[in-house]
């Protein structure tokens, strides 16, 4: 190892809705952290979010890893060259008992998915995501915002100004709607609503997703969402118990990728491309196959047309370059 | 007669030659594809379960291949399993003018040798029994094919794909009993290969039909191989013949060590989880996934009883519900983060 240079960590978590990413360096400390909206478009914000990155890290660190979470974990993985590609659950379980050893749950509401990880002596060892209905989750809580008119920033800080409760129903986003909607037509106050609606949220979200999960203190509560302090009051309401909200929330998936890229290259050289892809054209696109009546969906991916990746496919038979 | 009967796995090979050995030629419904479940939801009701719809593609486009005579598994107690056939041929008639379909109940041995089967094939019991005999020996061989196949695949999984097509060759033209014990040997030999000893090994539990049928639980076997975590099952149709016999001496293990968790069966095969992710626990495994079609109540009960089991063996406990909406994501990440935990608090442990 070269003493000159700074060792550096980047970890990228690309969500269906935001697109994360941190550098660490050794001592697991953030030297960089930049967080953007993917907008359906995760090549083009995982070069942004490079440049970006580049630009907070000065010249002298160099990436001696590189890892990968979330929902386009493998597509962001095979840009990148990353040394580790890891599913999101693991990546939030490191770094919640990295930040906070002592933590036993970690609740995780992102924009499409929500679920529980439970924690026993920094280990994961059980967890839960929600399977078949995005009730409560951010994507859920923007729609609402924006069909009310409040910048979602704002969202969670007006529900603390509810004076009455209101009781939404929740379970299904559709129903959660019509509720609010049919709520508002009474003439009851938006803040009631919106404090209404964190409530439902919690509930679904205790009783779909950490259904029979024994939810011990310390709590943590990470993901986009943990920045409503609405959803987090109504969760301390419901468990009747103090949550905490890291301070690195919003990028929790992204450092957790980040240690692992440690991890996995321990003693061994990165793979990494380096900052400089974010200037090379990728292409991503899908074709169905017709060899056989499954039809499967085959993605491939381009680096400046060259395929560098496929897969989707049963047989093998495309995923074999 | 051109007879079939819905696709069920490896299995398939050895109910083809049973049928066969009593003088049907039979047409098998191309293997489950997509094609097969579109056919199968098409016509189904949309709460009933993904083994209805999966079979009753099957039969559709069997009866498109020229197949006229239709044989399906009849009688669960207490699931709604029992009354499908009468389902699959009241949606069948609206959509083929000519078949006959004939339910075979699972729980009257007696009258399925000497009088069901006989009527049907005009041959004599005996000859039943025979076929009989080889039906059970077959089945006996893909169960041990299956285990060969679950280990090789941990080791080299590029190597045992190549090798199961070989063995899936030497098993179809296996039928009499000297070419079956032959067969056994020579799979035996070919699958002898070297690798990487598995890190973890997990028991996979759960609905019948989903663990015979890989199309069915998105081959769950394959992926869970891929991520280095060897698979051990308790099912086959090989067990399952047993257990109608009633010669399955391990089935009253099973029930006994479920009896704490499920004092009355629920109907379906849910006892038989139970008690298999017991037997699994106590043996000290690394892991259980609980396979199960969506909305299957005998299965939904067994999950609690699960989570109960999980606790006092301290196993960690992966179920997971299967129709047609399943996403095939959300199922890997599922499936890649049960292993990842399992393999993170081995080496914990083991420390």
């Amino acid at each position: 190892m070269n003493e000159v240079d700074n060792v550096g960590y980047l970890g990228i978590d690309v969500g269906s809705i935001s697109t994360k990413g941190v550098v660490i360096d050794k001592d697991f400390r953030i030297i960089a952290k930049t967080y953007l909206r993917t907008q359906g478009q995760p090549i083009q914000s995982i070069k942004e979010l490079l440049t970006k990155l580049s630009s907070q890290v000065d010249r002298k660190t160099k990436i001696f890893g590189a890892g990968t979470t979330g929902s386009a974990r493998r597509l962001a993985g095979i840009m990148l060259q990353a040394d580790i590609v890891k599913n999101e659950i693991i990546a939030h379980a490191i770094a919640a008992s990295y930040f906070h050893p002592d933590a036993s749950t970690v609740i995780e509401i992102g924009g499409q998915d929500s679920k529980i990880i439970i924690l026993r002596d920094g280990i994961p060892v059980d967890f839960a995501m929600n399977t078949v209905c995005a009730a409560g989750t951010g994507s859920f809580l923007d729609h609402q915002a924006t069909r009310l008119g409040i910048p979602i920033e704002e969202f969670g800080g007006r529900a603390l100004q509810a004076k009455n409760r209101v009781n939404i129903a929740g379970r299904c986003t559709v129903f959660a709607e019509s509720d609010m909607i049919h709520k508002a037509q009474l003439g009851i106050a938006t803040e009631d609503i919106i404090s209404g609606l964190c409530d439902a949220i919690v509930r679904n979200y205790l009783n779909a997703v950490a259904k029979g999960k024994e939810i011990k203190p310390l709590i943590l509560f990470q993901g986009g969402v943990a920045a409503n302090i609405g959803v987090r009051k109504a969760f301390e309401r419901a468990l009747e118990q103090e949550i905490i909200v890291p301070d690195h929330f919003l990028v929790m998936g992204a450092i957790g990728a980040a240690i692992l890229a440690q991890e996995a290259t321990d003693s061994k050289k990165t793979r990494f491309a380096g900052f400089e892809i974010a200037d090379i054209p990728f292409q991503s696109r899908a074709f169905e196959c017709e060899g056989c009546p499954n039809r499967c969906e085959v993605i491939e991916t381009l680096k400046e047309e060259v395929i560098i990746d496929r897969y989707g496919d049963r047989c093998g038979k495309w995923s074999e370059l | 007669m051109k007879a079939t009967f819905p696709n069920f796995g490896y299995e398939t090979l050895a109910l083809k030659t049973f049928l066969e050995k009593l003088g049907a030629s039979v047409v098998l419904p191309p293997a489950n594809t997509k094609h097969t479940l579109e056919m199968g939801v098409k016509y189904s009701s949309e709460l009933i379960c993904l083994p209805f719809k999966i079979t009753l593609g099957n039969f559709i486009e069997a009866l498109n291949r020229g197949a006229d005579t239709l044989f399906m598994a009849a009688g669960a107690k207490k699931c709604r399993f029992g009354y499908y056939h009468y389902l699959h041929e009241m949606i069948l008639r609206k959509l083929f003018p000519r078949f006959r379909l004939y339910a075979i109940s699972q729980y009257t041995p007696y009258q399925f040798v000497f009088e069901k089967m006989p009527q049907i094939f005009m041959v004599s019991p005996t000859r039943v029994i025979y076929a009989l005999l080889i039906l059970l020996a077959k089945c006996a061989l893909i169960d041990d094919f299956k285990c060969q196949l679950r280990l090789a695949r941990v080791l080299d999984f590029n190597q045992a794909n190549q090798i199961e097509k070989r063995a899936i060759k030497l098993i179809e033209s296996a039928n009499s009993i000297s070419q079956i014990r032959r067969t056994r040997q020579e799979i035996r030999t070919i699958f002898s290969i070297n690798g990487k000893k598995p890190e973890i090994k997990i028991g996979l539990v759960g609905e019948i039909f989903f663990m015979i049928e890989p199309f069915a639980n998105q081959e769950i076997e394959k992926e869970l191989s891929r991520l280095g975590a060897l698979v051990v099952t308790k099912r086959s149709l090989f067990r399952h013949l047993k257990h109608l016999l009633k010669i399955d001496w391990e089935f009253y293990r099973f029930s006994l060590l479920a009896y704490k968790y499920l004092k009355d069966s629920p109907g379906g095969e849910a006892i038989r989880t139970v008690g298999e992710a017991v037997s699994f626990a106590m043996s000290g495994i690394d892991g259980i996934v609980h396979i199960y079609p969506f909305t299957c109540m005998p299965e939904n009960i067994a999950l609690e009883a699960l989570e109960k089991a999980s606790e006092d063996y301290d196993v960690p406990v992966l179920s997971m519900s299967f129709d047609e909406h399943t996403s095939r994501t959300g199922f890997l990440t599922r499936l890649e983060a049960f292993v990842d935990l399992i393999k993170r608090r081995k080496r914990e442990r083991g420390r």
